[in-house]
């Protein structure tokens, strides 16, 4: 039997060809997205580890202390301590280079006094004087550049580079050449090395270090020299094994990484609805035969089995394909997500190449087959309740299809109910399993509802197209009324599409907002200079040089200088804003909530206190009044919480302490952002030009106004979002393929309709337009049940996903232009989509049609 | 009037199943007649090159003067929607349209507002006594009546021509006997004139013509009533 009913499926398959490739494709699109991103943030992963243990070179452990880095006395500590074998102090800059169409240039500070055991360098000999070109580096202004960067700029032994420093613009005189492996190959090759201890002069660095890499001795195991060091060494230095600081930087971009999948399975969603209705297309397209099989003594679960081996065949096709294109596409997944993670977590790592994971591969492979089969199921079980006696009738027996009960709308009403419910009263916690479960209970609900709100959709918009559209408007409304397991296919999938484009819209929307909210009351200097145009830099600093000769500037009221950077709290991260308090109070006082203005007065700029950002506070449940403890390089600070401000640096929330206080305890008087407000009357054009000026020849420093600044912030936010949209773009254009598949199957489903039309006197033209008004049937559809879904969305992303992964909600915004600009747009793509079908409709024999049946 | 010249069909894809073989015909107008014959004898194929929707391999279809052949589709469709009305075996009924709307559909694809179509259809459906059915669907008909519908349907441009083509053959003979006896009444009300393809003698007997055909061609050609057409 069975291979009797393969027979059967396979020369459906031939005849429908179309349908089986758009089932395909959808599948393979969804796969592809899914497992481009996985592949690109396993490459992600893989290059923020392998920088680390690059740089790290043989070390077995590493004495770090965030960005701040550490007093290099600690070098003496640990070096004293038993077990050390080897200590090497290291500092880490990524410099500015004056050369045009060139990067940063990564710049690794050694001692080269010491005997290079932890980090080798390949020299090239044939391109140096000495056999250790290290020893060249005792000499001021010196520098080896790996070969790569050399040979792109063409530099040569003797040659001069080039390099901002807080000091301003400096030259170095290349020593040697290494060559492009190892360390060699890190951050593309753009690496370079320097003494260590003239860095600390070059770069502003104090007597800091960034870290100490150490090998243990042999007679001690790792484990027994990190507890040791522990014990000896203050708590605000860290002691991990260079794959652990991978770790750690893994963990910085959690929340970047986690929005990415997310959205990936997005697309692979809307593929099972394409799934769906390919598949319940399939079953109407059989419907006569499928009686006839079941007349002549198929079981019903014969039929379910034909349709779940074809969803299986179709789905290991779909997902070979995503596999192969997915791999395809993840070396620019890669590209924008690690451009991500640069600008924002101002994590900077080696690209690496993604390659081919056999586990993800598999994974992805397997979600496409299950995503098949299960899309399938619900077309496969209609299927097997095919009534032979009704099937055999005439079409004008042919029942409306029944989808919408009130047991299932009841169910999808109180889950929806439950969700709402959960969303608004239940407070959410970063990282918590709560947006999982409200997430499921939200789409079970939606799901369950849409078929019934497709159909009421289209009986309320079936007046307004026949108005509009004439007779041929109301079949085509009628077309989606009365064949709902057609058309709700793909209207859900266009509805998923939609839905979460609208509610990323608003999510983005309504961060905006937050952040013009949040500019207004902690960004309001006239002028910002940065040393980056990343969200901060994390090795390149202004010296408090800077701001004094900016002070200096007649036009010039008064100057802050903000150092901004992460350091360790708890087992995390958080964000630390090292700023001048009387100035902050003076103008953004207002923002701070929870202590009063005398005591906020008192403590912070004594640096007797802090404030936290409202993230901070929700993700560790820390309230006003209560004390913070942070480990720094010269022992626990605690210090008691003042107030709480709104502040999105961070999604791992901020610490905000007096900068004396920083300077103090962290040793580091490094400047990442100089604020500068200017007198009543100065003109901010007139005062940029001088600061830019004054900064040309010295500084690698960004001069911004203010709007420039906020605009600067809001290109971030776009940045952040880029690969999101690009993923709903695709999953949006699965969905119009859905339209097409759903067309095409509409004028098969439909020859006879399309028969007796023609035979009573419609012109090939009306067809045309019933068809292309059934587009744009479904487009309104998918538009207005989108819009609906995408209202528990948006309150679900911007109050239970928010707090989920940044620790603060968003307000609620209706994303109206955005919906109001799509329906245009999705109207005219799905009119595209309908032309083919529309044109095949215009070519119905009619009475090869009216015969049929 | 409906004249056939020397009309050949000729089907198959090298066009060696003649359906019809050179057959000359002419009907007046206000004729009601009755094509009978075996099945494959070409009575259907008769009726639809009549209707426009298909075209003769060879010879001359001519309705009111007019050679159907030399039309160009849309202005064939036209022409058919505005002076044929064909009633079917099947019924052809739109299933997901009320019988209110499936009578109106002609009237709205020649582009009258609804109200206008509704209101003209509305009439017709009182006229072929279905004015209480006009919001259901053809599912929630029985067979006569939606026999009845697609009457209506035929009848709602008062066209000159009627093709039926075995109206009753989906019917009990009760019901068969109800609408062929309604036939009769609105061809003799609108003066259309009637071809009807049936296999029914009783169906034939309603006709003023009986046009035999066997393997494309005319065998015998009767009138059965000395009445003129349209004299009742």
């Amino acid at each position: 039997m069975f291979s009797a009913l393969w027979d059967f499926a396979a020369r459906q398959w031939l005849t429908h060809r179309l349908r089986v490739a758009l089932t395909a494709v959808s599948i393979a699109l969804g796969v592809g997205v899914y497992f481009a991103v996985a592949t690109a943030n396993a490459a992600l992963l893989e290059s923020l580890s392998l920088t680390v243990e690059r740089l790290a070179g043989k070390a077995a452990l590493e004495v770090v202390a965030g960005e701040s880095g550490f007093p290099e006395g600690v070098l003496d500590q640990v070096r004293a301590i038993p077990g050390v074998q080897l200590a090497e102090p290291v500092i880490e800059v990524i410099a500015h280079t004056a050369l045009q169409d060139e990067g940063n240039l990564l710049i690794l500070g050694v001692d080269t006094t010491a005997e290079q055991r932890l980090h080798q360098f390949e020299f090239d000999l044939a391109q140096s004087q000495l056999a250790d070109p290290l020893t060249y580096l005792t000499q001021p202004n010196s520098i080896l550049l790996s070969g790569s960067f050399a040979a792109r700029h063409r530099l040569k032994l003797g040659d001069q580079l080039t390099l901002y420093t807080p000091r301003g613009r400096q030259a170095f005189t290349v020593q040697g050449l290494f060559k492009p492996t190892g360390v060699g190959a890190v951050f593309g090759g753009n690496i370079a090395v320097m003494d260590v201890y003239s860095m600390q002069l070059t770069f502003d660095r104090g007597h800091n270090l960034d870290r100490i890499d150490l090998l243990n001795s042999a007679d001690l195991s790792i484990a027994d020299l990190r507890s040791r060091l522990r014990a000896q060494l203050p708590r605000g230095l860290q002691i991990v094994s260079p794959r652990t600081r991978g770790e750690a930087l893994q963990n910085a971009v959690t929340a970047m990484r986690l929005g990415m999948s997310i959205t990936s399975f997005i697309a692979l969603l809307v593929g099972v609805y394409i799934i769906i209705n390919s598949f319940s297309i399939a079953v109407n397209q059989r419907w006569k035969d499928l009686g006839v099989l079941r007349a002549v003594g198929v079981p019903a679960s014969a039929l379910t089995a034909m349709f779940l081996v074809e969803a299986l065949l179709l789905g290991v096709l779909g997902s070979l394909a995503g596999v192969v294109g997915g791999y395809g596409a993840a070396a620019l997944t890669g590209k924008i997500m690690g451009s991500i993670a640069a600008s924002v977590y101002g994590v900077v790592a080696t690209e690496v190449a993604p390659t081919l994971h056999p586990g993800l591969a598999c994974g992805a492979f397997a979600l496409g087959i299950g995503a098949a089969l299960f899309g399938a199921w619900l077309p496969a079980r209609t299927a097997a309740k095919i009534d032979p006696i009704l099937a055999l009738h005439h079409i004008e027996l042919r029942q409306p299809e029944k989808l919408v009960g009130w047991l299932r709308i009841s169910a999808a009403v109180l889950l929806l109910c439950l969700s709402t419910l959960l969303i608004v009263s239940v407070p959410a916690a970063v990282g918590t399993t709560l947006p999982l479960g409200v997430a499921v209970i939200m789409f079970v609900g939606l799901i369950l509802l849409m078929p019934a709100l497709v159909h009421w959709t289209a009986r309320l918009l079936r007046p307004a197209l026949d108005w509009l559209g004439g007779s041929e408007g109301a079949l085509a409304m009628d077309a989606m009324i009365q064949s709902p397991r057609r058309s709700a296919g793909t209207v859900g999938a266009l509805m998923i599409g939609l839905m979460f484009v609208y509610s990323t819209a608003a999510y983005i929307q309504s961060y905006r907002h937050m952040i013009d909210r949040w500019s207004d009351q902690l960004l309001n200097a006239d002028l910002f200079v940065a040393a980056t145009t990343l969200l901060r830099s994390t090795s390149y600093h202004f010296s408090e040089a800077l701001g004094r000769r900016i002070a200096a500037l007649p036009e010039v009221q008064r100057v802050e200088n903000v150092r901004f950077l992460s350091v360790p709290f708890r087992d995390d991260t958080a964000a630390l804003i090292a700023i001048e308090m009387d100035g902050f109070l003076a103008r953004a006082s207002n923002s701070v909530t929870g202590g009063n203005a005398k005591t906020l007065r008192e403590l912070l700029p004594t640096g007797r206190g802090a404030l936290v950002s409202r993230n901070f506070a929700s993700r560790w449940g820390i309230r006003v009044g209560e004390r913070v403890s942070l480990d720094t390089p010269t022992g626990q600070l605690v210090l008691p919480v003042a107030g709480m401000v709104d502040d999105y640096r961070s999604d791992k929330g901020s610490i905000f302490l007096d900068r004396a206080l920083y300077k103090m305890v962290w040793k580091d008087d490094a400047v990442d952002f100089v604020d500068v407000s200017l007198r009543a009357g100065a003109s901010i054009a007139r005062a940029k030009r001088d600061i830019t000026r004054l900064t040309a020849d010295s500084e690698h420093a960004l001069v911004y106004t203010n709007a420039e600044f906020r605009g600067w912030i809001a290109g971030l936010v776009d940045q952040f979002f880029l690969l999101n949209y690009m993923q709903l773009v695709i999953a949006v254009l699965v969905a119009v393929l859905g339209i097409s598949n759903t067309l095409f199957m509409s004028v098969a489903e439909r020859r006879r309709e399309f028969g007796i039309l023609r035979s009573i006197g419609a012109l090939k033209s009306q067809l045309r337009k019933l068809v292309l008004l059934e587009a744009v049937a479904v487009s309104f559809v998918g538009v207005i049940v989108g819009t609906f879904c995408a209202l528990f969305n948006i309150q679900f992303m911007s109050h239970t996903v928010s707090t989920a992964l940044a620790g603060y909600d968003v307000p609620f915004v209706f994303p109206w232009q955005v919906i109001l600009v799509s329906l245009p747009v999705v109207v005219a793509v799905s009119l595209l989509a309908a032309w083919a079908p529309a044109r095949r409709a215009m070519q119905t024999p009619v009475l090869e049609a009216i015969g049929h049946e | 009037m409906i004249e056939f010249k020397g009309v050949s069909k000729a089907y198959g894809p090298r066009g060696n199943v003649l359906a019809l073989k050179r057959l000359d015909l002419l009907i007046a107008t206000g004729e009601r007649v009755a094509i009978i014959g075996p099945s494959g004898s070409g009575k259907s194929t008769l009726l639809n090159l009549v209707s426009g929707m298909d075209v003769a391999s060879s010879g001359s279809v001519k309705l009111d003067g007019v050679e159907l052949s030399a039309l160009d589709d849309p202005v064939r469709t036209r022409l058919r929607r505005e002076k044929i009305g064909m009633v079917f075996q099947t019924f052809n009924l739109l299933p997901t349209l009320t019988a209110m709307e499936n009578v109106a559909l002609p009237l709205r694809l020649q582009g009258l507002a609804k109200g206008a179509s509704q209101h003209r259809a509305r009439a017709l459906l009182e006229r072929v006594g279905l004015q209480h059915r006009s919001s259901h669907r053809p599912d929630e008909l029985s067979s006569g009546e939606r026999q009845r519908v697609a009457l209506a349907r035929a009848l709602i441009f008062q066209p000159p021509v009627l093709l039926a083509d075995e109206p009753t053959g989906n019917l009990d003979s009760v019901t068969g006997e109800q609408i062929l006896r309604l036939l009769d009444d609105l061809q003799r009300e609108y003066r259309s004139t009637l071809l009807m393809v049936t296999h029914n003698a009783a169906a034939a007997g309603h006709c003023q013509r009986v046009i035999t055909l066997h393997d494309g061609q005319i065998v015998r050609d009767e009138r059965s009533m000395p009445s003129a057409p349209g004299s009742q």
